[in-house]
């Protein structure tokens, strides 16, 4: 029995731990976050949290996923706006792109009662409800990379141009394999609106402009690499003759290059959209020909931005568009290109 | 009292069934010493101090109507399919295929009635077989586990191993890899509804908890159950068809599934056919930090509520306070392997008796 009392205490002891053990980690969105909970505990029986004269907005980013260096690049943006505006932001995401992930998170950002919140919803239908909820609750919500399908309450929505984006890798590719031949796309889930627009440019630039190339079906890998490695070495397996892969996402980047890797083969050319350190290094080793790197540093920025207009009563702009720039081995190290490159952590 | 368990004769004293049904019968012992005694006692009290600690760090956010409602309706679906996931593991056996067969469901009931005209002015009619769908899919699936892993002897981890990716193939299939997005306006309305101010969610998953809790404590077949866990041949010896049980166990996890498959369509209103990938494990670790062990004879559905909980408050509670929700996922894993401990220390301390 007191072994049993002193391991159940023991249990308890270490998530007691674990919570306030980590009150002390120093990436600087929790670190933020935490003396702000201690000294809001007094103060969260007040009123309304956007009262006129508090500058300090307590904003929180969901990203669409955690680790992505995507996402992590737009957390730095965001995180420095929102150091330059005086608002604290806290930032957070789900292991997994799954809208059945993201719901408790939501869930849980909006009992915290934030002043406002950007977030990149995993499903632009099942993350309406908890979305609407967090509105009703009085928070200001602006969409950030991939949106829903009724936007009515969001303050903003704020991604690159993604139809332009999948045009734009058609040409790329179309160039690159002399414009003949059999190209496969491999992307995400059907569910993100982000990608299924930069698959719709690719197919109708295809289609409109590039009669002599055959594109195959596309291929899902729930943005998950390891599937789109296997995806890529079957695909090269069922068509010897594949000549260029067009990867949507950085996830399923990094898959291919592993897939193309793994089956030694040279003759492939792949496009991928986005630009996080290890495309850059496949780039520069040749596994992947050009990169369509986003601009998710300035998506943080704009959203944080758009939040805080929003928070002080002012007019937003509804929609924004961020540039997409084309990324190869030639103009990697330009300084013009830098900021389109994307971090693993910030600074 | 017929068709119960006697005591066996030919196994070892670790094997011994140690349910609180039987020891109070045989011992009379008291309400409050078979508490004391139990796993789920503790870990009740482990969720106790959890609420309490992220209640008092944030009085205003934690403890909300708001954020008690959402938790509870989000822990629904997972609740539902644990309590099938704990009658399977009670018998010492496993269930993976849950999450998927879940998915496959939902996207069966969701195609069926995507089928019948207008996409989303449906009426009751349509909504009910679509439910029905839902449930002879999940059944179908737990018969098929069961048969083979009763009959046809394959052990419980790769018969379910296979089903799970059977069942996320055909239901991709089934959907073409496209998310079925037009849900009956009035099943959505079931998923966010509520009755009085309790979501409706929540009132079933809550229904079903207690329907398995007194099938599992007051019904033979929940004592079945649990005599096929503590010790299978003995429970054959006894007169109990074993096999015919097993399937019955398993076609009522997959039926569970089915419901589960069925009310995440409702509330998602959409087939989230990206999801899913750690259902099972997150219903398997539920049952297990309830206090059900996984070498079978002993559970209880209330433990498994309580367990279901535990992640959930961890998570919210987390995002609430700031903290990096990589903790969460630390947390977990450690309550899980503490709770599986405190069981194996249980067993030891019984056979020293």
């Amino acid at each position: 029995m007191r072994i049993r009392t002193v391991t159940m205490l023991g249990i308890a002891l270490i998530t007691v731990g674990a919570c306030s053990g980590s009150a002390a980690t120093t990436s600087p969105a929790s670190a933020s976050a935490a003396p702000a909970s201690a000294s809001a505990a007094p103060a969260s029986a007040s009123a309304a949290p956007a009262s006129a004269s508090a500058k300090n907005y307590k904003l929180t980013l969901i990203q669409g996923v955690k680790g992505d260096p995507f996402y992590v690049t737009m957390g730095c943006g965001a995180q420095a706006e929102a150091t330059k505006e005086g608002a604290t932001l806290n930032i957070t995401g789900g292991d997994t792109w799954d809208a059945t992930v993201q719901t408790p998170i939501v869930d849980s950002v909006t009992a915290s009662k934030p002043d406002g919140v950007m977030i990149a919803p995993n499903d632009g239908k099942a993350m309406f409800a908890p979305l609407k909820a967090m509105n009703d609750a009085g928070v200001k919500v602006t969409l950030v990379d991939t949106g829903l399908d009724d936007l009515s309450f969001a303050q903003s929505f704020i991604t690159s141009d993604n139809l332009g984006g999948g045009k734009l890798a058609a040409t790329a590719l179309a160039q690159l394999i002399g414009d003949k031949g059999t190209v496969a796309v491999i992307s995400t889930n059907p569910g993100d609106s982000t990608v299924a627009a930069r698959v719709k440019g690719f197919y109708d630039e295809l289609t409109k402009n590039h009669p002599n190339i055959t594109a195959l079906p596309i291929q899902y890998d729930k943005d998950d690499p390891t599937v789109a490695t296997t995806i890529t070495t079957s695909t090269l397996a069922a068509h010897p003759d594949l000549i260029g892969i067009f990867a949507t996402n950085v996830q399923t980047a990094e898959g291919v290059a592993t897939g193309l890797r793994q089956a030694t083969n040279t003759s492939v050319k792949t496009i991928a959209f986005d630009a996080g350190p290890k495309q850059i290094t496949d780039l520069n080793s040749g596994l992947v020909q050009a990169l369509i790197a986003q601009d998710p540093y300035t998506i943080g920025v704009d959203g944080v931005q758009q939040t805080i207009l929003a928070l002080n009563g002012q007019p937003t702009t509804k929609a924004i568009q961020t540039d997409l720039a084309i990324i190869t081995k030639d103009n990697v190290n330009d300084p013009a290109m830098q900021k389109f490159l994307y971090k693993s952590a910030c600074n | 009292m017929n068709g119960t368990i006697g005591e066996p004769a030919l196994t070892s004293p670790a094997d011994r069934p140690d349910a609180p049904v039987h020891a109070a019968e045989s011992t009379g012992r008291s309400l409050w010493r078979q508490l004391m005694g139990s796993n789920t006692a503790w870990i009740f009290v482990v969720l106790l101090v959890l609420v309490a600690i992220f209640s008092a760090m944030k009085p205003g956010n934690f403890p909300t109507e708001f954020n008690i409602r959402a938790i509870a309706t989000n822990a629904s679906v997972l609740l539902i399919i644990a309590v099938g996931e704990t009658f399977v593991i009670i018998t010492a056996g496993i269930d993976l295929s849950v999450g998927y067969v879940l998915l496959f469901s939902g996207v069966a009931a969701a195609e069926t009635m995507a089928a019948f005209g207008d996409p989303t002015n449906k009426g009751w009619d349509v909504i009910l077989l679509g439910l029905l769908v839902a449930l002879a899919s999940g059944l179908a699936w737990g018969i098929l586990n069961g048969f083979l892993i009763a009959k046809a002897k394959v052990p419980a981890l790769i018969v379910t191993l296979g089903t799970l990716g059977m069942a996320w193939g055909l239901a991709e299939i089934l959907s073409n890899g496209q998310d079925v997005r037009y849900i009956p306006r009035e099943l959505a309305t079931i998923g966010v509804g509520r009755f009085f101010a309790v979501p409706w969610l929540v009132i079933l998953a809550a229904v079903v908890a207690i329907a398995g809790a007194i099938l599992l404590n007051m019904t033979k077949f929940g004592r079945y159950t649990i005599g096929i866990g503590s010790n299978q041949e003995a429970a054959r010896r006894a007169g109990i068809n074993v096999e015919r049980h097993l399937i019955k166990v398993y076609a009522l996890s997959g039926l569970l599934a089915g419901l589960g498959g069925f009310l995440a369509l409702a509330y998602f209103t959409t087939t989230t056919i990206s999801g899913h990938a750690n259902d099972n494990l997150n219903a398997i670790a539920a049952v297990v930090i309830g206090g059900t062990s996984l070498f079978g004879g002993v559970g209880t559905v209330i433990g498994t509520a309580i367990g279901v909980f535990i992640p959930a408050v961890l998570q919210s509670g987390f995002i609430i306070i700031g903290i990096q929700s990589f903790w969460q996922n630390v947390a977990v894993g450690a309550v899980l392997i503490g709770a599986v401990f405190v069981d194996q220390l249980r067993r030891r301390s019984r056979e020293r008796r």
